[in-house]
């Protein structure tokens, strides 16, 4: 009895107490037997004992089923505080005259998100994360936002499904994920709100190449990852563990099929209807809209931290759904979210070292619609095609990854009336528009490891006066000649 | 008088009834252990305990561990360990799990007899009860369907399995569930195409061969030692330490004599 009760204090102590640890004690056990220091009765009842305090304990109570392998709960909560303000232009040509007349709006909001991600048997993964908000483009509910239900009303804390999805990571190098996931490629915010979770289906692949170039030339020595979920939600295969090298090369795929919007029906009876929306008759297209991207790039990394990123892609759409089926016009009026003639080339990329060891990073993008003409032409400003680019460059310093860690970024943007699609680019920067340039500024500071305080203010007004600035933003209004948000966050990370 | 002579008969219809109910035993649980090896150890206890009645019943490992939750036995054979939910579900309802070891078994994987087989690895043996592998000539066998045989879902060797040599896996979607270890291997004879698993006791039956693992054979020394990789433990579950009837029971069991039997029945003595 007396080895009975070593051994069970020995297991507490080596297993840090019973909690949620007797499914671990099996090999601990089995060892003690194998050493003849307890019996296999006495180890079953040591087992018994352990597993019987474990379910009286929180963590025991929870069951998962067989197939998980791993299972991770995180999340954020955010409050935030926003100004947002955009001005109408003087002598407005679209038949308005408001001098130096400001919109403007201060809000009080909150967000959370809540996740689960893991791993399954047999090299598959899946994600679930609720999230507050059933806007695509954003997780947040406003204080007070309700128009009715009295102070305090729940009408639009709704708790809504931001991503649902699985994947297989069964061949070395690939990752296959289905459903509404995190976003599979690398991005920035010019052409991808954050927010965004696309629905569809995504094809990863990443290789690591290391070079080892000390001495008798070049050596390639090639490795894979075989990464399941991505704790950071990053769009790439998660990395190797670092060997030693003195030159890493990861290049990486990302091919993604999005099912942008969903047409119902694809075959109506009798004709097929027609809209007036843009001024003239057009044929309204009945088919479901697919987003197809092509992503190939590569990270060489260098000694001491230093790294290069490109990752050009190539954006199609095919179809046009029936919620964006009208051709885009972008000024007072017209059509803002039209998908048509949208044929986008995008890369963005990145230079990261460090100075002192503070990481410090120069980060840019650049994006040419190669159908800009047709777009421009479909929008009433035929010969306007020349306004097809986007681009931004900016500067980065430091990180935000544990207590007293700070950052601050600060980049130019630049978007043209016929460059990108709408519906996707960042929705605080410039208010979901584009036709708009101007300057963005995040600094932030981790009050806690979990704790994060963040601040972003931007400054931007119209590229070109000769159009509107297309898309729907939070401001009611167009052309948004000149535009400032100023936004005070503090946020809980788990 | 009609008083005290009512008395005197209640008293003695009580000590009546008091007296069978400690000569009864009821046993619950595992097919594995309840189909031969108990029977036999009830006999021999029956022989030298004159008047004890057992009642059996051989229908699963959780039957058997339902039973001492719910207080419908005084012993629940087992032949896999009490799981999580059923020793917090016992917890709960004030009752604990004390698991007995009554002897060792080895889950021995079995083909026809005239099978070319001669030995399996362990992922063979995953790949083939998962059905990753559906063809014999995937691991070294002349070709054939394979059809594999299985317990059903309440059978302790059913779950034992899983995890011993599935990595918890599911069975292959055409996997047969059958009763017991006598009918796994009465098919198994039957089809020079089957596969199955059966404790160590059943490996004799006709027309079966039991399979080297990773080269260790099921045998009483390679599961004493716990090299045979499908080893595992039998029990006998009671509700805290075992008193009466099913303490001697127990006894006997894990004493000399019963550990004979044990020996004899094909399961594996426990020292």
């Amino acid at each position: 009895m007396k080895k009975l009760t070593l051994a069970a204090a020995a297991l507490c102590v080596a297993l840090g107490g019973t909690v949620a640890r007797a499914q671990d004690s099996g090999a601990l056990l089995d060892l003690l037997v194998k050493k003849r220091l307890i019996t296999d009765q006495e180890a079953e009842e040591v087992r018994t004992e352990l597993v019987k305090e474990s379910t009286s304990t929180a963590a025991g109570k929870w069951k998962l089923s067989t197939p998980i392998t791993e299972i991770e709960l995180y999340g954020d909560a955010r409050l935030r505080y926003e100004y947002r303000g955009g001005r109408l232009p003087d002598n407005y040509k679209f038949g308005q005259d408001n001098t130096n007349d400001w919109y403007e709006r201060h809000r009080e909001r909150y967000r959370l998100r809540v996740g689960l991600r893991g791993t399954l048997a047999d090299d598959w993964f899946f994600g679930l994360r609720l999230e507050t908000s059933a806007n695509s483009r954003s997780t947040n509910v406003t204080f007070g936002g309700e128009s009715s239900g009295g102070p305090f009303a729940k009408g639009d804390d709704g708790i809504f499904v931001g991503q649902a999805y699985f994947g297989y990571t069964g061949l070395p190098d690939f990752k296959f994920t289905g459903g509404r996931m995190p976003n599979p490629l690398i991005n920035t915010s010019m052409v991808w709100d954050d927010d965004i979770n696309p629905e569809g289906l995504a094809e990863q692949w990443k290789h690591t190449f290391t070079f080892n170039l000390g001495g008798g030339g070049g050596e390639a020595v090639q490795s894979y990852s075989k990464g399941g979920y991505s704790k950071e939600g990053k769009g790439v295969v998660a990395a190797q563990a670092a060997e030693p090298f003195k030159l890493k090369l990861d290049v990486f795929a990302n091919f993604a099929q999005f099912v942008y919007d969903d047409e119902n029906p694809e075959n109506p009876i009798g004709p097929n209807p027609t809209t007036t929306a843009n001024g003239s008759t057009q044929k309204i297209p009945t088919s479901d809209a697919f987003m197809l991207a092509w992503q190939v790039g590569a990270r060489l990394t260098f000694p001491n931290s230093v790294y290069v990123q490109l990752a050009p892609t190539l954006y199609n759409y095919t179809g046009n759904g029936d919620t964006f089926n009208v051709h885009f016009q972008g000024d007072p009026g017209g059509n803002q979210t039209g998908i048509n003639s949208l044929l986008v080339f995008d890369m963005p990329a990145e230079i990261g070292w460090k100075l002192w060891d503070l990481p410090m990073r120069v980060f840019g993008d650049f994006a040419v619609n190669f159908e800009a003409d047709d777009r421009a032409a479909a929008a009433g400003h035929a010969g306007s095609g020349g306004s097809r680019y986007a681009y931004e460059i900016g500067l980065g310093v430091g990180q935000l990854k544990a207590k007293n860690d700070w950052e601050v970024r600060a980049w130019w943007q630049h978007s043209e009336q016929f460059s990108l699609d709408p519906n996707l680019v960042d929705s605080d920067i410039f208010d979901s528009r584009v036709n708009i340039q101007g300057v963005a500024v995040k600094a932030g500071y981790m009050l806690a490891d979990a704790i994060s305080l963040n601040l972003t203010y931007s400054y931007g007004w119209r590229t070109n006066g000769n159009f509107g600035t297309g898309g729907i933003g939070d401001l009611p209004i167009n052309p948004v000649d000149q535009y400032q948000l100023f936004q005070a966050d503090m946020s809980v990370r788990f | 008088m009609k008083i005290k002579y009512l008395a005197v008969t209640l008293g003695l219809l009580a000590s009546t009834l008091s007296h069978a109910n400690a000569d009864r035993l009821v046993i619950k649980g595992s097919d594995t252990l309840g189909a031969k090896l108990v029977p036999q150890l009830a006999e021999q206890f029956k022989a030298q305990h004159p008047g004890t009645t057992f009642d059996i019943a051989a229908e699963g490992s959780t039957t058997g561990i339902a039973a001492i939750i719910d207080g419908t036995a005084e012993i629940g054979m087992s032949s896999r360990r009490a799981k999580t939910s059923e020793v917090g579900t016992a917890a709960a309802k004030g009752k604990h799990m004390k698991p007995t070891i009554v002897a060792f078994d080895g889950i021995a994987v079995i083909v026809n007899s005239g099978s070319p087989i001669k030995s399996l690895t362990k992922k063979q043996v995953e790949q083939i009860f998962t059905g990753d592998v559906t063809d014999w000539s995937a691991v070294g066998g002349s070709g054939g369907k394979i059809s594999v045989y299985t317990r059903n879902t309440s059978s302790g060797t059913y779950s034992d399995f899983k995890e011993l040599a599935m990595k918890k896996r599911d069975y292959a979607g055409g996997s047969q569930k059958m009763a017991g270890n006598e009918q796994i291997a009465a098919e198994v004879g039957k089809n020079p195409n089957g596969v199955g698993y059966v404790g160590m006791a059943y490996t004799k039956a006709g027309g079966v061969k039991a399979m080297p693992i990773d080269g260790a054979v099921p045998s009483t020394k390679s599961v004493q030692a716990h090299t045979y990789p499908y080893w595992r433990p039998t029990f006998y579950y009671t509700n805290g330490d075992p008193s009466g009837l099913a303490k001697d029971f127990v006894d006997f069991t894990v004493g000399p004599g019963g550990q004979r039997i044990v020996a004899q029945v094909g399961f594996v003595p426990i020292k």
